[in-house]
């Protein structure tokens, strides 16, 4: 009954240099389902990935209610919001940020490290089972593909068990087979019953979602269905070549 | 259990970088070492003090003929006590023993055809119970000795040494100056005198033979040992004798005393005025080592803060709170200074060792080292760690995950 993610007029305001403001987010309101997949779309600067620094607890909103698993975000502490992401979201960017010199074992572990789990290298290496690298989970980052760094990222995401997967400009790194196998991993996740937001600027991934809501100068300027959503897989089974064989 | 997590990964984190970890612990362990060497030194020099304080004993006071500044034994040429000092002080309450004895120093010696020096005292039978100081071999000068005025000596370890080698010198006669003298006895080996001189390089002779025979003082003692009863008394009975002997010298007020006292209280500032002033200046360079490795260590933490901004960024992302990124930088610092702290107590320890070879003075390695190196590592590790931790902590996530 109750939405996963309820923002209501969201606006965010920037002062730069101590003078200019910058209006980044004015009134958006939006709602997210459970188990949904929903994409947002905006050119740099449109405001999109503010949004998500919103939607992700990394920061609070200038004015302006964000509901999530109806608990209201804006009086939490700092401590709190950590706790939320900790438990309920799970990060993918663009850059990886996987840690250097650390195997993809412990970079999975990361999330777990600031939870009370104790059995955090057997979850560690069921996430990273969960997206094909199994036999990677000693590996350095250097020794990965970009692909590769890539789904540790998204296991990183996964340890924790997380409501939603919040995913910004995933493939932004990634040449088009390695991003397809990306998008690939989200489909099933989102197949498997999680909530996937997937921040993106172009068309050919956002259509991979089920419902792309458009972001404008801060302001919300679309937000529709996708009729018949992109299948990531079936994309790469016709691209020519080999295809990194996925569970 | 978070907490041992992040202690792990900080000590894991410095064998990722071995080379940066080195660099940042030098300073520390130089400083660790030099701590460790000092103190050492400092225990070292304390057990000589004690011995040196034993051997004068801590009861004792030594009455010197002559005023002025403290330095070694009055010479009989200097000799300005009387019988009647002796007897005053004799009689002051809490006063066990008096010994009075001439002193000479540097005479030279004959055997044969052997020469050396030695300081040469004539004393009272009573100055082996005042000195607990008898003979391994033979006899202590006797009542006897002193009332016939007989030339006859006891003889120290090193002047036996020097002038007999292995053979017995029980009955053999030797020359004091141009004086014959008989040895009848062997003194207890000693070794520092309360000066810091060779305490065994040293002849007994009896006390009137002396005066009259071979030092012509008839009239004067040059020196005074006297031994109380109890030794938190030996302020009061000094101050007593002092009055004593400026009644009996006639000093009025405004002269100074023509005699020095001294007790072990005395001794002890003494030695520590000469060594006082090398451990003052190690522990400087080690202070100094300890700061600027703390330095280094910030330094390097804050350029860390910021070459890591991306992972803060992303720790805080995936749930670290403030505090946890505060935690594992201060973490971080402290491995760097309590390994460095290990080190440096490892080359303080060689050090030591080294010192030892080379000088002879005995290592003293205890427990207190062991933990002044840990004690001073921790502070510095979270004096100059805290200030980069506050500084990662600090850092908004977005901004950092830009």
């Amino acid at each position: 009954m109750n939405k996963l993610i309820r923002a209501k007029d969201i606006t965010q305001i920037y002062s730069k240099n101590g003078s200019v403001m910058v209006k980044a987010l004015q009134d958006v309101s939006l709602e997210i389902e459970r188990g949904e997949f929903t994409a947002i779309m905006g050119a740099s600067g449109s405001g999109k990935s503010t949004l998500m620094n919103i939607l992700g607890c990394l920061a609070r909103p200038t004015s302006g209610e964000y509901f999530l698993d109806g608990e209201n975000v804006n009086n939490l502490s700092d401590d709190d919001l950590a706790k939320i992401r900790n438990r309920k979201i799970g990060f993918v960017f663009q850059q990886f940020h996987l840690l250097p010199r650390t195997d993809a074992l412990e970079n999975v572990e990361l999330p777990l490290l600031y939870s009370e789990r104790s059995d955090i290298s057997k979850l560690a290496q069921h996430a990273l089972e969960a997206v094909g690298l199994a036999d990677r989970i000693h590996h350095q980052p250097s020794e990965l593909s970009g692909g590769q760094q890539q789904r540790v990222a998204i296991a990183r995401a996964l340890v924790n068990d997380p409501e939603i997967i919040l995913a910004d400009e995933p493939t932004g790194n990634l040449d088009s087979r390695a991003g397809l196998e990306v998008i690939a991993v989200f489909q099933r996740l989102h197949a498997e019953g999680k909530t996937v937001i997937l921040v993106t600027h172009a068309q050919e991934i956002a259509e991979h979602a089920h419902r792309i809501i458009r972001i404008k100068d801060g302001k919300i300027a679309g937000d529709e269905g996708v009729q018949n959503p992109l299948n990531a897989r079936g994309e790469l089974e016709n691209l020519p070549g080999e295809t990194e064989v996925m569970p | 259990m978070k907490t041992i997590r992040l202690t792990t990964n900080a000590f894991k984190g410095l064998a990722k970088n071995k080379m940066r970890s080195f660099l940042m612990m030098v300073g520390i362990i130089i400083g660790i070492a030099t701590l460790i060497v000092i103190l050492s030194i400092t225990q070292g020099a304390n057990k000589k003090i004690m011995a040196r304080l034993n051997n004068f004993g801590p009861n004792a006071i030594m009455v010197h003929a002559g005023g002025g500044k403290m330095r070694g034994p009055s010479s009989v040429s200097e000799a300005n006590l009387t019988q009647k000092d002796l007897r005053d002080i004799s009689s002051v309450e809490g006063v066990r023993i008096v010994a009075p004895f001439q002193v000479k120093l540097n005479m030279p010696i004959k055997y044969q055809n052997q020469f050396t020096t030695a300081t040469v005292m004539g004393a009272m039978p009573n100055w082996a119970d005042a000195w607990k100081r008898g003979v391994t071999k033979g006899d202590f000068i006797s009542t006897e000795d002193v009332e016939l005025l007989k030339k006859v000596c006891v003889i120290g370890e090193t002047v036996r040494k020097e002038l007999f080698a292995d053979g017995n010198p029980i009955g053999a006669e030797l020359l004091i100056g141009k004086v014959k003298f008989k040895v009848q006895g062997i003194l207890q080996k000693r070794g520092a005198s309360p000066g810091g001189s060779d305490f065994d390089n040293l002849i007994v002779i009896p006390f009137s033979t002396a005066s009259r025979r071979l030092m012509n003082q008839p009239k004067y003692i040059a020196m005074m040992r006297v031994i109380v009863d109890d030794p938190s008394h030996l302020k009061k009975i000094s101050q007593q004798i002092r009055q004593v002997l400026r009644r009996n010298h006639h000093l009025s007020s405004d002269e100074e005393d023509d005699f020095r006292l001294r007790s072990s209280t005395q001794i002890v500032k003494m030695i520590k005025g000469v060594s006082g002033t090398l451990h003052i200046f190690l522990l400087l360079i080690a202070g100094l080592s300890l700061i600027v490795g703390g330095i280094v260590i910030m330094n390097i933490m804050l350029i860390s803060v910021s070459e890591r901004k991306k992972e803060i960024g992303l720790r805080k992302a995936v749930g670290a709170r403030s505090k946890d990124i505060l935690l594992q930088f201060v973490l971080e610092s402290l491995a760097v200074t309590l390994t460095g702290g290990i080190f440096g107590f490892i080359v303080g320890i060689l050090g030591i060792k080294i010192m030892e070879l080379a000088t002879g003075t005995p290592a003293v390695i205890s427990w207190e080292a062991l933990a002044l190196a840990f004690g001073f590592s921790f502070i510095v590790g979270i004096i100059f760690g805290v200030q980069p931790a506050r500084k990662a902590a600090k850092l908004d996530p977005v901004e950092a995950l830009r």
